[in-house]
């Protein structure tokens, strides 16, 4: 008896430690695919990576991404690392299958975890082509030779192997709203929001667990900065049912809301960067933003 | 007509704002700013092409931003940082340098704008966008983004 529950102990460790063991693809897994640095680019703007990986105010010609911002969260304090083509300090050594792992895996080159500070559980929504296309434009980017900071997280979530839970619950590849798969637009909008554009990761609220509640999807709620909230975005009297498409896609483009308020906070880099994406683009997105479920805002 | 009913509504958020003076730096610096948004409004609804381009008006609407410019940054002294549901945000006090800059990077791009005096659309979009970039100045780091 206490054999067969010693037995039971182990195999139930064993079925768990592969549960939660970092994922990954190897290279004979991608696709052959010639890469293309302007879509990357493109995906590049539309991800915003430049908002947290940017390393200067200055407005050189090309993103310098040596990282260094830091992130005041309820579970301490992430560090945003160098990402520039750096060999050493950046991931300029990295393979693209690394790249692809780190994205669609949160799975780094050493086989570790990544934390979800960095947002690839909204990543892993990326075509493969695309992601490959991202980390040619990303290797023609300048090198920053600026070493990336460890982050100083509160017990337990300073306990990497945890995350592996998390992503049991929080990460795979599904998209969350249902679209006509026939609306070429709406499909391009969807994608754009809930992959590379990761517009969710602050527009939705957290659970305790710091995994999006998709139950809420895009209805806002407190800010991740501590002051302040984060807007709901659905297409609800609380959100932006008063905005018609061509209102959303006009501040993306410009920053300006139908009232002509403007954009503020952090939310001003990232429409500076939607502003870098095609007309067709932004419109996806102000479709898909139409054409989403309705929800209430939380009451604060 | 349209243009004298423009002055007349200019002229009435005026006096309204006269109204208001002495009720605080909160509450002027707020009303303030809803009259640079009713400005935002006339110049941002000809470049959105939602109202009729009109040379007078773009340029009323550009002087109320030109005031705005002159005496907002009075309007935050020390000790305004709570109450009346303020969006103001503490960095204007632990970075006035860093606001100062900002303001007078909209002064700057609203004078560029009186002095470009434009005549047409394609002249006012020139002559606004530059002015709507540094309002977000402002708006990025020393604004409180409420909902």
């Amino acid at each position: 008896m206490k054999r067969l529950f010693l037995l039971l102990l182990v195999a139930v460790v064993a079925v768990t430690f592969i549960l939660i063991r970092p994922a990954g693809l190897q290279s004979s897994d991608l696709p052959v695919h010639q890469a293309d640095a302007v879509n990357g680019r493109q995906l590049f703007y539309a991800g915003g990576c430049g908002s947290c990986h940017g390393s200067s105010d200055e407005k050189a010609d090309l993103p310098l991404l040596g990282g260094g911002l830091e992130m005041e969260t309820p579970f301490g304090v992430f560090r945003v690392p160098n990402i520039s083509p750096h060999p050493i300090q950046g991931i300029g050594d990295w393979s693209t299958v690394d790249f692809v792992n780190a994205m669609h895996f949160g799975t780094s080159p050493a086989k570790q975890h990544f934390y979800p500070s960095f947002p690839y559980a909204s990543y892993s929504r990326m075509t493969l082509t695309d992601l490959i296309d991202l980390k040619s434009w990303l290797d023609t980017l300048p090198e920053v030779d600026k070493a990336s900071a460890e982050h100083a997280l509160n017990f337990p979530w300073n306990l990497r192997f945890g995350i592996g839970f998390w992503k049991l619950q929080n990460l795979d590849t599904d998209f969350i709203v249902a679209v006509d798969m026939a609306d070429k637009q709406l499909t391009r909008g969807r994608y754009l929001v809930e992959g590379p554009g990761h517009c969710g990761e602050c527009h939705t609220a957290r659970n305790l667990m710091g995994g999006l509640d998709k139950s809420h999807w895009l209805a806002g709620g407190p800010s991740p900065e501590g002051e302040g909230r984060i807007p709901n975005i659905t297409p609800h009297k609380d959100g932006l049912a008063d905005w018609s498409a061509a209102d959303i896609e006009y501040y993306l483009e410009s920053g300006l809301t139908p009232d002509f308020d403007t954009v503020g906070g952090s939310m001003v880099e990232v429409q500076q960067n939607m502003a870098q994406l095609n007309k067709q683009d932004r419109a996806a997105i102000a479709a898909y933003l139409k054409a989403i479920p309705a929800q209430p805002s939380a009451v604060p | 007509m349209i243009r004298i009913k423009a002055s007349i509504l200019l002229s009435t958020l005026l006096i309204s704002s006269f109204a208001f003076a002495g009720s605080g730096p909160i509450e002027e610096r707020q009303n303030l700013m809803e009259e640079t948004r009713d400005a935002a409004k006339v110049i941002g609804g000809m470049v959105k092409q939602e109202r009729e381009f009109d040379a007078d008006e773009a340029m009323l609407a550009f002087e109320v931003w030109q005031r705005t410019a002159a005496e907002v940054g009075d309007l935050f002294p020390e000790g305004s940082a709570v109450g009346h549901d303020t969006e103001a945000k503490v960095t204007i006090w632990s970075d006035r340098a860093g606001f100062d800059q900002k303001l007078s990077e909209f002064a700057s791009a609203v004078d560029a704008a009186i002095a470009a005096n434009p005549d047409n659309l394609e002249a006012l979009k020139a002559a606004a966008g530059p002015v709507f970039k540094t309002c977000k100045g402002c708006h990025e780091g020393y604004r409180v983004e409420k909902d």
